[in-house]
Order: structure tokens, then sequence, then C-alpha cells
């Protein structure tokens, strides 16, 4: 491979030939090879050289010396610096390879659905609300019926429900002392069902408590909605209620815009705008600018340019009247939000499904 | 809601494009869903909330579209004419039709008329409007209903009078399962819940809802009955709901149609019959209306609305609103405002308003839903952005919250990752899991797949795992906190599932697979965070391999299970059999009420050094472990604080049936250093009673 010394290619042609050859050299070993090769005292290229010198003719001598010595100078000096160089990287006794992959701990990762949780409950714990569980299997008065939607309502369709084959006893001890106020008694539920909304927990809430009201709920709830890209039988809701002597629609807006800003960023765009619900007067949903298109249409948004992502009100007097609140003397909001929608629009996640199947693929992508 | 923009037009001169219409009506209440545009037109979709029937016509967007803009509504063509006629309830003259309402709860009010018709073809132009709408163009006659229906909101019928036997008109309940083919061609079995237009004879049309097919318009038709009636929203909706049948007409019916407008629509068919040529009107126009409407009144207050939206709004925009939207509105001194639901707590001075409710305004009953349309068309983005105050500190939260925040913490901390699975899962897969009780079934399930309330966390976590074998992933840890149904109630849990290897792949070796103890540390590290001690027991159940199974006790009472997954299980979830699934579930719910209570205070330092002995044996390898430390602790002073097993082995040089087990026993005193004589004492009433009692060899 290397080429036989042979001195008569000249100093140009051999320093370019070194430089070859020490381009190739990775350890210690090679290089002082290399060494010997070049500049060693016997059989060397330098050694060649010198030879050359001894026998040259007076006038070549002159030359053909100066040629050698440069040569061994500039051989001399590279081979010092790739010394030093391959110095850097030779490991002391002992080491190991830092560069070899570390032995981590396994750390389990969050689910996204979870991390929205929590990102809300931080917000609204912030602002002073207490937050709630409830039961998810809920008697049919509960669920609609104290929610201002009687049996016939045409409001039921929006939500379709779920409901046990053999009733249960309504749990929790509402109806005593609702009763005990002096408020209208409470049929006995033939209907037991799983929560179509947290909302359900609201009245439980305020049947055993006078206000002040100031309150969220978080969980579980189930519609009887068939698995596509945008649904799935059981979702995630949180609900906020609160109640008191001046409660207004612009605390309601205030808390709203503050948490969509919370939510997605100082930066996003939220319009309040007026809605219709059962259990709320006047009612509003929140929108956010849609978050592919910011706004100028694309089929996320339906081309509207606004995604919604909660609806909202007053809370109407007849739910207070259920409850037993005296409508002349409180006020109070409330508000539902699907954390599906708000982890899809977060993370730009296009299919619902994603979040039941547990792909541990799709976990990794979120964090502690 | 499809409206056509140039329909809406003809009722107000509203400025702009479709998208900035849209985008204003949607911050007034009509939600833009989408936008076609057509030539030089087009179809705006609003989503109209339930409560607004009226919303469901040109004529109502448009009224809403004017008041938005502060811009005058027109009327209908035609519209007035109505007033004038003189209603009468029979029809005399060279047609008898008499008209009869059985049931005048359930149909309050049927306006009929009769017309000579030529059926053919509707003009060109309406023929367009209904396209564009989302209607298709049928014939003359039937189109001139929708048209009304789309324009007005007032659902109309027309029935071939000569199909009417009689003729005559009966409004009343069906009979015990009488017969009526209706417009869709099926064949229909009624009952008396069920409100039908009878001739008379048999029923031919379903009140509200759809027309029977024998008395349909067709092309042989030479004289027809319009209808134009008003019929309860309940039982519409009931009809509707158990028929399976939902129409444009049972849609607004359901909803509450405009007692008032039956006429208006009926006038405006009539005009529009003639003015396409399609027929004339013969004889009056007859009105069964046996109690007329009667007017809603409401009072209000400014400071009423102030109250509940948090901003003032001025008079003179709450008049123009609520005079646009058709309210009547009459100023009233300062003691007639104070009507009791319009008063506040604050200044009852000022004044207010007398309010007549507009007829077709079925969704305004109380003062509030006036303060809603006047917040929502001053508008909402004139609101302040304020906050509630705080008049006492809320309770403090759930306290599961933090407790499951802590069980969560400690999984992921031992590298599970977060799961969320269904609340219910496949009747199959929860009946290994079931135990004892029954399982909480579905009344009304979607699907084969969600039938059950799941009576545990482990099948939805089994399945989780399955689709990430399935998808090429061997290694799997996850847990998920949720509920768990049973007849008794709710609980929560906590359950994981380990599969593949016990630790991540690495170059330097060592790898095994999960095992047993792997998953029980895992149940003793969550334990110990959630602030018990179990015992563990072996146990044996349906779904988990016998001999590698154990339940977890405190005091008397079961707060889990662990164990390796029952391999036939496994397989008839898709995993494969060969690589075991460990699995745990704990009930948080128990664990909180068993943990004790109260503050627990750090415990000092000890002062002085500990002893460390350790020592190996030979004994049965049918005694367990815990036999084992059990007879050391009986055995020991109280000096001996830690018995820790450190090396187990079986094979060369230990006979069959032998086990060598060897244990580090710490000894400590809180007083003293303690003496080797005293150590050593202890260690030989160890040896001795292992010996003694275990019959153990030391080696």
């Amino acid at each position: 491979m290397s080429v036989p010394i042979d001195p008569s290619l000249g100093h140009d042609r051999a320093l370019a030939l070194f430089r070859e050859e020490l381009a190739a050299i990775c350890t210690d070993a090679e290089l002082q090879a290399l060494r010997n090769r070049w500049v060693g005292r016997k059989g060397s290229w330098v050694a060649a050289f010198m030879d050359l010198v001894g026998r040259a003719t007076p006038d070549e001598k002159r030359q053909i010396g100066r040629q050698a010595n440069e040569l061994k100078r500039a051989v001399e000096t590279a081979l010092a610096e790739r010394e030093a160089v391959l110095a850097v990287s030779r490991r002391p006794a002992g080491a190991v390879d830092i560069t070899l992959p570390g032995r981590a701990p396994l750390l389990g990762h969050r689910h996204p659905l979870s991390l929205v949780r929590d990102q809300v409950q931080e917000i609204f714990t912030r602002l002073g609300y207490q937050i709630l569980e409830g039961p998810e299997v809920e008697d049919d008065y509960h669920n609609f019926e104290a929610l201002n939607m009687p049996l016939e309502h045409p409001a039921r369709d929006m939500q379709d429900t779920l409901y046990l084959a053999s009733p249960r006893a309504p749990s929790g001890a509402h109806s005593a002392e609702v009763v005990a106020r002096g408020q209208r008694p409470i049929a006995p539920q033939p209907l037991t069902l799983l929560r179509t909304h947290t909302s359900a927990m609201q009245i439980r809430h305020m049947e055993q408590h006078e206000p002040p009201v100031r309150l969220l709920v978080i969980g579980p709830v189930y519609r009887r909605d068939n698995l596509d890209l945008t649904h799935t039988p059981m979702f995630h809701q949180v609900e906020g209620l609160v109640v008191g002597s001046s409660i207004t629609l612009a605390d309601l807006k205030g808390t709203l815009i503050s948490m969509a800003t919370a939510l997605f960023g100082e930066g996003q765009d939220v319009r309040f705008r007026p809605s219709f619900f059962p259990y709320t007067e006047p009612s509003a949903e929140v929108d956010i600018r849609c978050i592919r298109c910011a706004g100028s249409g694309c089929a996320i948004c339906k081309r509207t340019g606004w995604l919604e992502i909660l609806g909202s009100g007053m809370v109407h007097p007849a739910v207070f009247e259920y409850v037993g609140y005296d409508p002349d003397h409180v006020t109070g909001f409330a508000f539902g939000m699907g954390i599906e929608r708000v982890a899809m629009l977060k993370w730009d996640v296009d299919d619902i499904r994603l979040f039941y199947e547990d792909d541990v693929r799709f976990l990794e992508q979120f964090g502690l | 809601m499809k409206v056509l923009l140039s329909w809406i037009r003809d009722f107000v001169d509203v400025p702009g494009t479709p998208e900035e219409i849209g985008e204003r009506m949607s911050l007034r209440g009509l939600a833009l869903e989408g936008i076609e545009h057509h030539d030089n037109d087009a179809v705006l979709d609003f989503d109209v909330t339930a409560n607004r029937p009226d919303c469901l016509s040109m004529m109502g967007v448009a009224r809403e579209i004017a008041t938005a803009y502060s811009l005058p509504l027109r009327a209908e063509p035609g519209a007035g004419s109505a007033k004038a006629e003189p209603y009468i309830s029979e029809m005399l003259g060279p047609i008898t039709l008499p008209i009869t309402i059985e049931d005048p709860e359930l149909c309050r009010r049927y306006v009929a008329a009769v017309a000579d018709v030529t059926p053919g073809p509707s003009p060109d132009w309406m023929q367009a409007r209904l396209i564009a709408c989302g209607e298709r163009p049928i014939s003359n006659v039937v189109d001139i209903t929708n048209y009304v229906l789309l324009e007005l909101g007032h659902p109309m019928h027309a029935f071939d009078l000569a199909r009417l036997r009689g003729p005559a008109i009966v409004v009343r309940r069906a009979r015990p399962g009488e017969m009526l083919t209706t417009l869709d061609g099926k064949r229909r079995t009624l009952d008396p819940d069920i409100l039908v237009i009878a001739d008379a004879e048999r029923a031919s049309a379903i009140g509200g809802v759809m027309g029977g097919a024998d008395s349909e318009v067709s092309n042989d038709t030479r004289q027809i009955v319009f209808e134009s009636a008003w019929f309860k929203p309940q039982s519409v909706r009931g009809t509707s709901k158990r028929l399976g049948l939902r129409t444009e007409a049972s849609y607004r019916f359901e909803r509450g149609a405009d007692l008032t407008a039956a006429g208006r629509a009926m006038a405006r068919a009539l005009s529009l019959l003639e003015a396409t040529g399609a027929g004339c009107r013969r004889g009056p126009v007859i009105d069964c209306y046996p109690a007329p409407y009667e007017e809603r009144h409401l009072v209000m207050n400014p400071a009423s609305i102030q109250r509940l939206l948090g901003m003032p709004v001025p008079d003179p925009d709450t008049e123009r609103i609520l005079s646009s939207l058709g309210f009547g509105v009459r100023e009233l001194g300062g003691w007639q405002a104070s009507m009791p639901e319009a008063s506040t707590p604050a200044g009852q001075s000022g004044h207010g308003w007398h309010l007549q409710v507009p007829a077709w305004r079925v969704d305004v009953v109380r003062p509030v839903d006036v303060i809603e349309e006047v917040g929502r068309h001053y508008g909402f983005e004139h609101l302040p952005r304020t906050f509630p105050g705080i008049e006492e500190p809320p309770p403090p939260s759930d306290p599961r919250i933090a407790r499951d925040v802590r069980a969560r913490t400690g999984l992921l901390a031992m590298g599970f990752s977060e799961a969320i699975t269904f609340g219910f899962i496949e009747t199959a897969a929860a009946a290994p899991f079931v135990g004892d009780s029954a399982p909480v079934a579905l009344a009304n399930p979607l699907s084969e797949k969600f039938t059950t309330l799941r009576p545990s966390l482990l099948p939805g976590l089994v399945d989780a795992v399955g689709i990430n074998r399935r998808r090429g992933r061997r290694d799997v840890r996850l847990f998920e906190i949720g509920t768990r149904f049973s007849p008794l109630g709710e609980t929560r849990g906590a359950a994981a599932a380990w599969t593949g290897l016990a630790s991540p792949e690495h170059w330097s070796g060592g790898q095994r697979d999960v095992d047993f103890f792997d998953i029980k540390g895992v149940a003793e590290q969550l334990c110990a965070l959630m602030g018990v001690a179990p015992q563990f027991a072996s146990t044996s159940t349906s779904f988990l391999v016998e001999g590698r199974a154990a339940e977890l006790r405190v005091g008397d009472q079961r707060i889990g299970v662990i164990g390796q997954l029952d391999s036939a299980i496994a397989e008839h979830r898709d995993l494969p059999g060969d690589d075991p699934v460990y699995i745990l579930e704990i009930n948080l719910d128990l664990v909180s009420a068993l943990a004790p209570p109260g503050t627990r205070f750090a415990k000092p330092l000890p002062r002085h050094p500990s002893v460390v002995r350790d020592v190996s044996i030979l004994i049965d390898d049918s005694l367990s472990a815990e036999t084992v430390r059990g007879t050391i602790r009986a055995a020991s002073a109280e000096t001996l604080v830690g018995v820790r097993e450190f090396d187990r082995y079986q094979g060369k040089g230990i006979p069959e049936g032998k086990v060598s087990l060897s244990l580090r026993l710490t000894f400590q005193a809180p007083d003293r250093t303690l003496t080797d004589i005293e150590v050593q004492t202890a260690m030989n009433a160890i040896v001795g009673a292992l010996a003694q009692q275990l019959r153990a060899v030391q080696r």
C-alpha cells in the first residue's frame, strides 16, 4: 500500500506521500510505525535522503541537504501535532467509554388527558376553587331533571344516555335534606344512568351546601356515541360552578377567557358568544381561533375560523329552585369543558381514539 | 338551519358579505356552521339552538339579523290580508267540510282551506330556493307547503280532498291498532297516544309528523285541503320518538310552533298558490281555534340586567333590541318596575318596562330570558372581564384527588406509564374479574364491546397491553387509576400490568423477564406510599396462575391482589401466552380507610451503632420465608431490628428437597452500644430455635 522509499521522487512528492499516510493514522501504534518509516535512524525516508546527500556532487549537496532537512522538520512537526491529538482522545487507565448509553432507570409517562386535567386543576386552584369528584353512576333527577331538563325536554337529545340494566336507589342524602328545607319532594328515581355530564355533581353539591359555592368537578362522563375520529362513548369533562350574592356574566367571561389563555397561550384569540343550555340563562360558548388555519378557514373549523371549546352560562333560576336556593338572592355561573377536545387542540391530535388505545409510543411523547 | 341570503334579503336589507354576516350573527347567538357560495348568492348554515324554533325559518333568522344590524324588518308578501279574512268554523256552499278537534289540548288550532289545483312542477325560482335550502322539489302544491315552512317556519300539509271520506276532518287520538301507511311508504300501527288527522272513517295523517300515502297529493288531484295547525310539542315529540320518524314538521312542532302563525302561514300559502298559477282558493278559510292565544307579559328593570350581566345596558338599546325582536315594550314608573322577580337587592329606584312577549318566542318565560335577549344583542363583546369575589374561602378539595396523585407519582417513578381505558367492557372480558358479585350491565349498550361496567381495571389494562404487543412492543408497563363498579357502588382502584423485560435493555447485559417478585415489589412500594403494610397471602382466583397469586391483606380486609395473569385469559385477549403478564390491583378507597390517620412524627436517628450478623441455614424448601422470619423474631430479644433474606440457593451441593437460605440480621439498642457477647447470645438463641423448630442446619 505504501510507496517504497525512493528519494529520487524528490522532496515535494515525498512530503505529499507522508501527508497521505499520516491522514490514515488512528492509533498510537500506527503513529509509531509511521515515525519509524519516515524519520527512523535507518531505512527511513529521511535516512534515504541523507544517504543521497552523502553521495551527491558538491554542487548538488547544498540543495539536496537543505531539502532533506526541510522534509525531516516538516515530518517531525506533523507527527508531533498528530501525537498531541491522539493523546487527547486517549483514555486514562480504568476509564470507561463515556459515549456508551447510560443505564436509565425507567420512568413512566403521563397520559395527556391527565396532564390537561392537572393543568385545569392548577388554574382553578389558583383562582380559589374547591376541586371535587362525583359519582359516575347517576340518577335521572341529578343528571337531567334538576338541571331543568324534564323527561320530554328536546335538549335531552343533545346527550344520548346510557342506562343501567337494573336501576339503583339514588345515592347520597340529598332527598331528605332538600325536603327538610321546604323544597319540592323528589320522586323515586326509576332511571339509573351513567352521567352524561359532570353537571350532575353541581346539583349534588348545592343540595348539601348553602352558598357561596366555588367548585370544579373533573371526571369521566358517558354518552351513547359511536367511536370515530372525534367521539368516544366515554370522555372527560371539567365543570365549574360559582354561586354567590353578586356573580355576573362578566365574571364568567373573565374567568373563562383567562382559563383559555392559560391553556392555549397568551396570544390565543378567544371569543365569548351566546348559546343555549337548558340549565343556564343566559348561556354562552367560548371559541378559540382555529389552531390549524389561524382563522383563514379549514376543515377542522368547518371554514368558520373558530373552534368551540366549552359551554357555560348563568345558572338558570329553575336550577336554583330545584336545589332550594333563592334566585332572588343568589346568582351563579357554570361551565363545562371536554378534556379530550382541549388535548386534541393543544397537541394537534386528530383522532380521539388515540387517548384510549394507550399505545406506549403515543404516551411516551408526553412528559411526567 | 340553511338560509339563503337572497331570501333573507326579501325581509331585511342586510349589507355585507356572507362571511361578515355569519361572523356577526355567531356573536349574537346564531352560530355559523358553514357557508356554501352560489352565483351572487350564498347559503349560510346556522346552528339554531333547541330553544329557538322561531329561528327555523327565513323570517326568524331575518328578524335576528335585523336586530343585530338595527335594520327594519319587512313582513312577508300577503301578510295582513290574513287578518282581514273573516274566519268561519265550517265551510258552507258548494263544498261541505266539517272540521272537528276532538282533543283541543293536543291540537289547539286547525286552519284549513280548500283549493282547486292544477298539479305540475313549481316555478323555477321556487325550486331553486328549495334546493338551495336542502329541500327536494316535488310538485307545485307540495313545494308551496315546504316553501312556507322554510319562509315562516310553520309546517303545513296538503290533502287530496277526493281521498278524504266524508269529506270531513277529525283531529283525534288514534284508535288502538289503527293502521296508516305514511308518505314514506311505511305501514305503521298506531295507538291512542298518537294524534291523527282522520277523515270520516280512518286516519289520513299523523298530526304534526307526516301525512298518509293514501291522501297524498298526486297528478290526478283536482282539489286539495291545505292544513295549517298547531300541535302540542310533548305529544309530537313522543310520537316522533316512538315511530322513529323525524320530519321538518315534527322538528318544529316538538320545539314549539307559534300558535298565532297558523293563519299567516295559510294566507301565505294561498297567495303563493294563486301567484304561481298552481290553483286558487275555493270558499273561505276555516279556522278552528277553540282557545285563542293568551298574551304573555313580563316586567323587567335595568337594574336586573346589570345584576346578572355585570354591565349596564343603556335603556335606548334595551328598548330598541326588544322592540326589534317583536316584544311589545311599555315603560313603567319606578314602583311598577319592582315586581318580585325583577327586583334587585340593591336599589329599587328607576324605571322598568312592561313587556309583551311575541307569540313565537316560546322560550321566553321569565325575566331572565329577556335579559339574555338584551345581553346577546347588546353584545357579549361589551362585557368587561371581571372575576368573582371570594365571599369565604372554599372548603378543601376531595381528598381522593391528592391521594390518587400520590399513587400515580409512585407508579410513574416505578416505570409505569399512565393508561386510561373505557369504563365499560365486554361481558366476556369482565367475567373472570367479577368475583362473587353480579356484573353491572348496561340496558342500552352501543355495541357488544361496551356492555358491562368494569368490575376491575385489569381487563382494560390487559387489553391495552395487548394493543402494544400486537404493535410490536414487547416490554410494556402500564397503570391506571380509575373507578370500578359493582352492585354495591363505585370504588377507586389502582392497577398495573407488566410484561417483557424487568429492566430496560442495556449493552452491559443482565436482562431478565419480569417475575412475581418484581410485581410484588411494586405492590410493596405502592402500599408503603399509601401508608399501609399488607400481609401477602396465597390465593386462588380465576384470572391468576395458581401458585403465582397473592392477595394483600390489612387486618381482615382484602385490599388488593397481585400475580401472573392466567395464560388462557391472556391468549383469549390476544396476548402471546408464553410471555407472562404480571398484574396488580389495589382498592384505593379501602387503603385510605385503613391507613392510620394523623401526622406521623419524624423518628430521631439512632444514637448507637448497629451490629450485623449473617446466618446461612439449610431447611426444607417447603418452609416459607415468612415462617423462618417468624421463628427468628420469636426467638430474639428486642435488640433484633431487621431481618432480610439476602440469598436463596438450591442446586449443586444442596440435597434434594432442601434449600439454603441466608439471612442478614441487624441488632441495635436505642440506649447503648451492643456488646459482642449480647449479640452472640441473641444469635445463639436464634440458631437454636431454627434448629429446634425448623430442623434447620447451620451452614
